[in-house]
């Protein structure tokens, strides 16, 4: 009953072990790890209490799985990083060790101890001590808990027609997988398809898209809805409800066909976003844009490439003008600086670099180069960056045809100005001629715009998928989980999550369809236990959690018998909609429905854990 | 005790989507905060009824900072529900003579690291010249929202 400070008292034979790691020295070099072990060693129930130099190593999670063997230990804590990095590691070893691998809590020593109190040592190292406490509390009041088992939709639903999108579809039509591909535009193959010759391996991007599609087509297992986007979306993991409208240009008859009537609904296990980007849009007067004619974006440029003709003396005829020299400007859009540049709409400046610009440029303006003799080529960079394999050589043969190079400083970008019979100027202080202040007459302006994000719309808007701070889509880790985000069941494929070239967003395509397969390789999904639960003793049917839950059929009331054998209404969670937000819990007047694994009784454990930790301890153990 | 000497026990529930990677973010950013600061991981802060707060007080927790994640929350209608609650608990800590300035809820975003700072050392700050909380003064106030949630139960079983 909830009158008491902490209902239930844990009925077996309690046996932790505790596992302080040094983290070499990220911890240690700060916290007192020994007399953190010594001191957490005096708590009751504490079986045994080790420092190892890195917990995570194959060696200290051996220890944990021997430990729990050998010493019976039927409880298990590590003090170390951020629960971020490792908690799903040492949860993973305490179940090799065989044991429930929810008895298991995860301290964080690193993150929130010694990195963010480097000069409190003493301090730091008691905040361990009570951090342990609390988390030995909360075990104390740990049951054993299973992993949700839900059914599973075999199908994914890829947003976004361009290369990421058609090539993550390929990839798991081929698996046998069905697919779903929407893209909002009236054909596919996204930005590439525009592009007149793609490096590094040259030929035309409309080729390249070409055969991606043959590729699709041959594939029952994939079905493609152009002109079509996602108008709502809800559900998780393994059963994604979403329904698509028409964008303007899809097809009704071959909606109606492959969805039935409107509204246009389908099922989905994941989901694969491609939404890929949008080029950098210059202001009204960035760099002359929109200001001068002869001023365009680099896209403008390559899509303009096709029609241009040689005219005599080897220049440029386009559009009725002819061009003699062209100049190109790097950076446009990106590695902005705060005070130099002005800032976007929202307020922040475009500080990250958009990686596929340098060679884009530099390949283009050799292009000019080889294709129109007689034109100049200047190209105004800060830094030269064709990092791929093979992009140097495009650099190097840009010099080599000719193409001048000038180099500006961040701090001071060249200037694009008016100048006399309709040619336009642009200035620079160039680097390379150790600040030499350099002007150049030239015909045309080419704008090296960056990448920003495309419009996810909706889906992002529902399932709030995280965003960098540069705006792109954020996957939970760089390096451990990159195509996957915070939201299960979605997954990141191309430019949505950052600039690429068409290699980079082929391999992140690659890798999200082959993380979507094996999720939809099963019937079934494994969902977190962290759900709502009732205790079916304790609730009164009085159905104040009722009123509390917003989301639809996640909890019920049904008809059970009393202990007396009377009919009665008791709550019934259904933890494939539950959220495990626990807005049930607060209003419960008898404790009935709690969160697995974050109950109230737990949180009171803690909080005692925290006010009643010793300070020193005798023993020390070495592991 | 001098004012100076009291070091105020600080709890801050911090959200898991929103305000505890925040902390973690302050700390791979090498910020310092006081060590008296101390973050416990909760799905949403929602989940605490009034007494649990007031327990905290009557137990010796001298000032609490709820880290939600403000609009970013990620389940529907939790913020609302969590300010109501807390707008309601600290109406009944002033009239029970429990000094509202203890009690603070704020949002916090992953990388909100000035924001963490800010918060934590305000409240830090105001609680050390509060001094430690008056413990039996939260207990009256927690007994009685533990009554308030009792006497539901007996009207409804009353009325069945
Ligand atoms: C000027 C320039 C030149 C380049 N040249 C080269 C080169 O030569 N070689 C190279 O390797 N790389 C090059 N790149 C990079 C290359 O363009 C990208 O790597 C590639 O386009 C990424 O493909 P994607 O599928 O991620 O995105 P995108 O090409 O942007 O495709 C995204 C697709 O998703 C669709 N979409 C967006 N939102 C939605 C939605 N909500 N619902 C449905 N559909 C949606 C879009 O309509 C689009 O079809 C260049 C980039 C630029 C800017």
């Amino acid at each position: 009953m909830r009158t008491e400070e902490n209902n239930g008292v844990p009925g077996e034979d309690i046996r932790i072990g505790v596992y302080v790691c040094m983290c070499g020295g990220n911890i240690s070099d700060v916290i007192d790890v020994d007399r953190v072990a010594a001191a957490v060693g005096e708590i009751a129930g504490v079986t045994l209490a080790k420092v190892h130099p890195f917990m995570c190593s194959d060696p200290g999670q051996q220890t944990i799985t021997e430990d729990i063997k050998t010493q019976k230990l039927n409880r298990v804590v590590v003090a170390s990083c951020s629960p971020f990095l490792h908690e799903l590691t040492f949860r993973t070893a305490v179940g090799r060790g065989g044991l429930n691998p929810y008895l298991y809590e995860h301290v964080n020593i690193r993150e929130q101890g010694s990195w963010s109190h480097k000069d409190d040592p003493d301090g730091a190292t008691i905040k361990a001590i009570r951090l342990i406490a609390a988390a030995i509390g909360k075990l104390r009041y740990a049951e054993p808990l299973e992993q949700i088992q839900i059914s599973n939709f075999r199908r994914a639903l890829v947003i976004g027609g361009g290369i990421a999108g058609m090539r993550s579809a390929v990839d798991l039509g081929k698996r046998g997988i069905e697919v779903l591909l929407v893209e909002k535009e009236p054909s596919l193959g996204g930005w590439v398809k525009e592009w007149e010759e793609i490096y590094p391996t040259g030929g035309k991007g409309a080729e390249l898209i070409r055969r991606l599609n043959e590729e699709l087509e041959r594939l029952n297992e994939v079905t493609v809805l152009k002109g079509v986007r996602v108008s709502d979306l809800s559900g998780f993991v393994g059963n994604y409800n979403v329904t698509l409208e028409n964008a303007g240009a899809g097809d009704e008859a071959e909606l109606r066909e492959v969805l039935g009537n409107a509204p246009y609904r389908a099922q989905a296990g994941a989901i694969i976003v491609a939404a890929g980007f949008e080029p950098y849009k210059p202001r009204a007067g960035e760099f002359g844009y929109e200001s001068f004619p002869g001023v365009v974006t680099l896209p403008e440029f390559i899509e303009g490439l096709s029609e241009m003709q040689i005219h005599p003396e080897g220049r440029i005829f386009w559009r009725g003008r002819t061009v003699g020299s062209v100049a190109f400007i790097h950076c446009v859009g990106s590695r902005q600086i705060e005070g130099v540049h002005e800032k976007q709409d929202d307020g922040k400046i475009n500080d990250y670099c958009s990686r596929t610009c340098c060679t884009a440029i530099v390949r283009n303006a050799a292009l000019i180069r080889e294709r129109f003799p007689g034109v100049h080529v200047y190209d105004f960079y800060q830094d030269i960056r064709t990092y791929g394999r093979g992009h140097e050589e495009i650099y190097t043969s840009a010099a080599n045809t000719g193409v001048t190079f000038l180099r500006y400083h961040g701090e001071q970008p060249p200037v694009v100005e008016k100048g006399a019979d309709g040619a336009l100027l642009v200035r620079c202080n160039d680097r390379l001629t150790f600040g030499e202040e350099i002007e150049a007459a030239v015909d045309m302006v080419v704008l090296g715009v960056g990448m920003t994000p495309g419009a996810v719309g909706k889906v992002s808007e529902v399932l709030k998928l995280p965003v960098g701070a540069d705006r792109f889509l954020q996957e939970v880790h760089p390096k451990l989980r990159p195509v996957e985000v915070s939201v299960n069941g979605v997954f990141l494929a191309g430019t949505a999550q950052g600039p690429m070239n068409i290699e980079e967003a082929f391999s992140a395509a690659g890798a999200a369809a082959a993380k979507a397969s094996i999720l939809l390789n099963n019937s079934t999904v494994q969902l977190d236990p962290f759900k709502a639960n009732v205790d079916d003793e304790s609730c009164i049917g009085c159905e104040r959690c009722l009123s509390e839950c917003v989301y639809t059929g996640a909890l019920v009331m049904k008809e059970a018998k009393g202990t007396d054998g009377s009919t009665c209404r008791k709550a019934v969670v259904n933890p494939g909609l539950c959220v495990g937000c626990g807005a049930c819990v607060a209003v419960c007047p008898t404790r009935a429905i709690y969160v697995n694994g974050w109950t109230l009784s737990q949180y009171e454990a803690m909080v005692d854990g925290l006010l009643n930790a010793p300070r020193e301890g005798a023993r020390i153990e070495n592991a | 005790m001098s004012s100076e000497a009291f070091i105020p026990k600080i709890l801050v529930p911090a959200t898991v989507s929103c305000a505890y990677p925040g902390a973690d973010a302050v700390g791979k950013a090498h910020l310092k905060y006081p060590t008296n600061i101390d973050i416990i991981r909760v799905p949403s802060p929602v989940m605490f009824p009034e007494d649990f707060y007031l327990g905290c007080f009557m137990k010796g927790i001298d000032g609490i900072l709820i880290a939600g994640c403000g609009s970013d929350c990620p389940f529907e209608g939790a913020y609302t529900k969590l300010t109501k609650r807390i707008d309601g608990l600290v109406k009944k800590m002033r009239a029970g003579g429990l000094e509202i300035e203890r009690l603070r809820l704020t949002a916090i975003c992953t990388v909100c690291v000035k924001a963490f700072l800010k918060e934590v050392n305000q409240l830090n700050d105001k609680v050390k010249a509060l001094g430690p909380v008056n413990r039996d003064v939260a207990r009256v106030l927690w007994e009685a929202s533990l009554r308030e949630i009792r006497e539901g139960i007996e009207t409804e079983t009353a009325n069945e």
